[in-house]
């Protein structure tokens, strides 16, 4: 019998009342339910950072690494065992500051992880300083004038890096970002969810968010086409959400290296060599 | 101990040419024939950050007995380029030989008892191809008729080495060879014959390859690393075997990815590791640290080169301990151990392996140019049945160490280790987490920071990981003394720079010098009170490493307030001769002030 209620945890979100994070943790765990998948099948991998705290907040295998580092952490579990659904789940900081370069490599390999960034425009924990997506002259800690560096296209830029599936949320709707988690799970190979997950201590944009926002399947979007993503993306007339882009043409990564390991998987084969591959190992060295 | 051994003859050769001359092809060859007949070998590659060009070196010693390590001099140089011969002919020694064309180096100052033996090498090398590429087949062939090898000792070596390579390609080697073999058998004949054997079979590695098997042979099969010399063949050897054997390898997009993947492939159960050399290193130290935190065990390989900064890439040093003994911030457990020869570094692979898993530590190897990529030496047949110690891995779930809800990973335990689960194990989640954490892996860090009962549970947790650091180091391996008793002179070394003192110790003891070496392997932690009881016991100790600030004496010293006399320090990147060696312990036993080369 599947327990809807196996992903729920003792462990209370320290998240500032009204924080998106909340809505996104919510939202997770309805997608992991309505898949059906069991705890023990699932690692949840974070970073450093407000949102970075969530793997304790939903009962799976949990890895809470270093700031900028989950999506090399998660590569590695996958790559070791890749019957496990490993999800990593940090912030604009993490995944598009420090860490961006694995993230853009991770597209590019179509790596079979799923990467939620918790995009708030902000640093958070750290009392508000600008992040890669703050928007021109936005005012922060570190730019009290405003600030005069354009924020980075997380999800242009990863298209462009070959990513295979390219998708946006919003923490205020969490019906519509656990679908597009289920998505994003069911997909094969790689998956961004740049989901808006406003920070309500340091930047608070609900309500600006909230009144712009349209679904991209309410305007026909078919996230097939390239070009069609591609412009769905740079729509400035309201914030779209939704699925831009989706192809399942490129193999995944670990499909691709079961063509270079023949198919052993790490975690089932800590044992030694057999004589036989022993001698074959030894006989050039003769 | 057999105090005569290393008496009867041995032989050293050097080859030398610009990059892209065959050099290192010519070397293994030479490696190779002698192996088979019957010696000891041990090789350097001398080699330059070039793809053409410059120059490099092979250097082969070989002999009946044990070598360890390059021996005393030359005593063929075979210098295809003015270059290499203006550079090494000094080196020769007295009735050794230069073996060399006419047409392409002129033998200038040929010091008296040292022949010059003339061979038309690229002549020959033009009959076979356009280009003079066959030179180096070819006074490989001239030398092994100089040594009076068995000319089909010499054909052998050459199918297997370019038995890939076309048939043709083969065979005109063979002929070349075949042809300087002839000149010098007709012009000048044997020139110095060792006993050899052509029965025994006796293979030969660098300490790069002996590791990776080693790894590999423990159950190793999730490989990490990004391209970075002189670390290169480890990758190049897991990726060779990665189908047949099933070895996941994964080149990362830099060194922080290649570390943390390493992680991640652990925690979910891998015997996961991953090299590099010092500058990668220095860019991994943070996720040691997120490693030792989350007690998940790797093995990290360091292969040495010669810094600081991008410094010499293709030249050897020891100068990495001090980054291994202050990786990242903070105090947590860590493992470095050193082994001294490629055959110890295939077993150093299974022990890193056991105390990365037993007591769920970061493991770090430290080899070196000299011994990896640059040094080839004879080993003894490979034991392939290397335990497997995984430690406290949970296979099944036990609801017993769970509050229903989590698994207490992080459980306080006797002996400070805690059973761990996989991924994939029902019942049995938990968070590994960088932050401080309670036994179930949940923070201590954020809104319990400072409260009274997270402070004392900060307390114990810390205590827990660094306590695993006192059962390591009763574990760790003592240094092997070698050599007689009560010796006047006591030298202290490890890793690598084990190999040149050994060698230099028989020359000591035929001058009837009680000399002998306390060689170590196991760096850190180490029983700093046994280890304190044997250096008290010497009569005076001369400390000999690659390294300016002498940074083993150094731990030595803040481990056991031992205070080293003397040192032989070597920096330059090349290797350390035994007879740098043997002329610092002439100098530390005359009592004369500390050497630095």
């Amino acid at each position: 019998m599947y327990n809807p209620k196996a992903f729920e945890s003792d462990v209370r979100a320290d998240w500032c009342p009204g924080c998106g994070d909340f809505g996104v943790l919510a939202s997770l765990k309805d997608a992991l339910t309505s898949l059906k998948l069991e705890p023990h099948n699932v690692v949840i991998v974070s970073g450093i950072g407000c949102s970075s705290n969530l793997p304790g907040y939903i009962r799976t295998y949990g890895f809470h690494g270093l700031h900028g580092r989950p999506v090399p952490v998660a590569i590695g579990i996958k790559n070791a065992n890749p019957r496990l659904t490993v999800l990593a789940t940090a912030g604009d900081g993490d995944e598009y500051g420090i860490g961006f370069n694995h993230v853009v490599h991770a597209a590019r390999r179509n790596d079979d992880v799923k990467l939620i960034v918790m995009d708030n425009e902000i640093y958070g924990l750290t009392t508000g300083q600008l992040s890669p997506t703050s928007k021109l002259g936005q005012k922060t800690k570190t730019t009290p004038d405003g600030s005069i560096i354009y924020p980075l296209r997380p999800l242009p830029t990863l298209m462009g890096a070959g990513a295979t599936f390219v998708a946006r949320g919003f923490s205020g709707d969490p019906k519509h970002l656990s679908y597009i988690i289920q998505e994003a799970i069911k997909h094969r190979g790689f998956a961004l969810v740049d989901v808006i997950s406003p920070c309500v201590t340091w930047h608070n944009i609900f309500d600006e968010v909230k009144k712009r926002v349209y679904r991209l399947e309410d305007r026909g979007h078919r996230p097939a086409s390239y070009a069609e993503a591609l412009s769905a993306v740079e729509d400035e007339s309201g914030i779209p959400i939704g699925i831009f882009y989706r192809t399942e043409d490129k193999p995944t990564f670990q499909e691709m290296l079961a063509t270079n390991n023949g198919g052993q998987w790490s975690v089932d084969s800590v044992r030694g060599l057999t004589p036989e591959q022993a001698e074959e190992a030894m006989r050039q060295y003769y | 101990m057999d105090m005569n051994e290393g008496l009867e003859p041995d032989v050293t050769i050097r080859l030398g040419a610009a990059a892209g001359d065959g050099i290192q092809s010519g070397g293994e060859m030479v490696t190779r024939i002698l192996s088979r007949s019957g010696l000891y070998i041990s090789a350097y590659n001398g080699n330059q950050s070039v793809i053409r060009g410059g120059l490099v070196w092979f250097h082969v010693h070989a002999a009946r007995w044990r070598v360890a390590s390059l021996g005393f001099g030359t005593d063929f140089l075979i210098p295809l380029t003015q270059l290499c011969y203006d550079e090494q002919f000094r080196g020769v020694n007295d009735g050794g030989c230069v073996i060399y064309d006419p047409s392409a180096v002129k033998a200038h100052d040929l010091p008296d008892g040292v022949r010059g033996i003339q061979v038309p090498l690229s002549e020959v090398a033009l009959k076979h191809d356009k280009r003079p590429i066959m030179r180096n087949t070819v006074a490989v062939g001239a030398l092994a008729a100089a040594l009076g090898v068995d000319f089909k000792v010499v054909s052998d070596a050459i199918v297997d080495q370019f038995g890939k390579k076309n048939v043709e390609v083969t065979q005109s080697n063979i002929t070349a060879a075949a042809e300087g073999y002839q000149h010098v058998q007709n012009s000048v004949g044997v020139v110095r014959k060792l006993e050899y054997d052509y029965t025994i079979r006796r293979p030969f590695m660098h300490a790069n390859n002996a590791f990776a098997l080693g790894a590999v042979a423990a159950g190793c099969r999730f490989y990490a690393a990004y391209p970075m010399s002189p670390a290169s063949p480890i990758v190049h050897w897991m990726a060779a075997n990665a189908k047949k054997l099933g070895i996941t390898v994964f080149l990362g997009e830099d060194e922080i990815s290649v570390i943390n993947s390493t992680i991640g492939a652990s925690f979910a159960g891998a015997r996961a590791m991953c090299g590099t050399s010092g500058g990668g290193f220095a860019l991994m130290q943070e996720a040691i640290g997120q490693a030792a935190m989350t007690e998940t065990p790797i093995v990290v390989v360091d292969v040495m080169r010669a810094g600081p900064s991008t410094g010499l890439p293709t030249k050897t040093s020891q100068g990495d301990l001090n980054m291994m003994l202050g990786i990242a911030h903070d105090d947590f457990p860590r493992v470095v151990l050193a082994p001294r020869t490629p055959q110890e570094a295939y077993y150093t692979a299974g022990r890193a392996f056991n105390i990365a898993e037993r007591f769920q530590v970061p493991v770090i190897v430290l080899l070196d140019f000299a011994i990896a990529d640059g040094g080839f030496a004879s080993l003894d047949k490979l034991d392939f049945n290397v335990p497997i110690e995984r430690g406290k891995i949970l296979l099944e779930a036990d609801p017993a160490l769970t509050n229903g809800v989590w698994f207490k990973r992080f459980a306080l335990t006797p002996d400070h280790v805690s059973p761990r689960s996989l991924p994939g194990t029902p019942g049995m989640m938990f968070v590994a987490k960088t932050d401080e954490h309670d036994g179930f892996g949940h923070d201590l860090s954020d809104v319990l920071a400072g409260l009274s009962e997270p402070v004392k549970l900060r307390e114990k947790m810390h205590e827990k990981r660094m306590k695993k650091m006192e059962s390591i180091a009763k574990e760790a391996a003592l240094p092997e003394l070698f050599g007689p008793d009560n010796a006047d002179l006591t030298i202290l070394t490890w890793g690598s720079s084990s190999n040149p003192v050994r060698e230099a110790l028989r020359p000591l003891w035929r001058d009837g010098l009680k000399v002998n070496s306390l060689e170590f392997t196991d760096l850190f932690p180490f029983d700093s009170e046994e280890v304190y009881k044997t250096l008290r016991s010497c009569n005076s100790v001369l400390d000999v490493e690659a390294n300016y600030t002498a940074q083993f004496a150094r731990l030595l010293r803040r481990e056991t307030g031992f205070e080293v006399a003397h040192h032989f320090l070597k920096y330059n990147g090349e290797p350390i001769y035994p007879s740098e060696v043997v002329h610092a312990v002439r100098q530390a036993l005359a009592k004369e002030a500390p050497v630095i080369v």
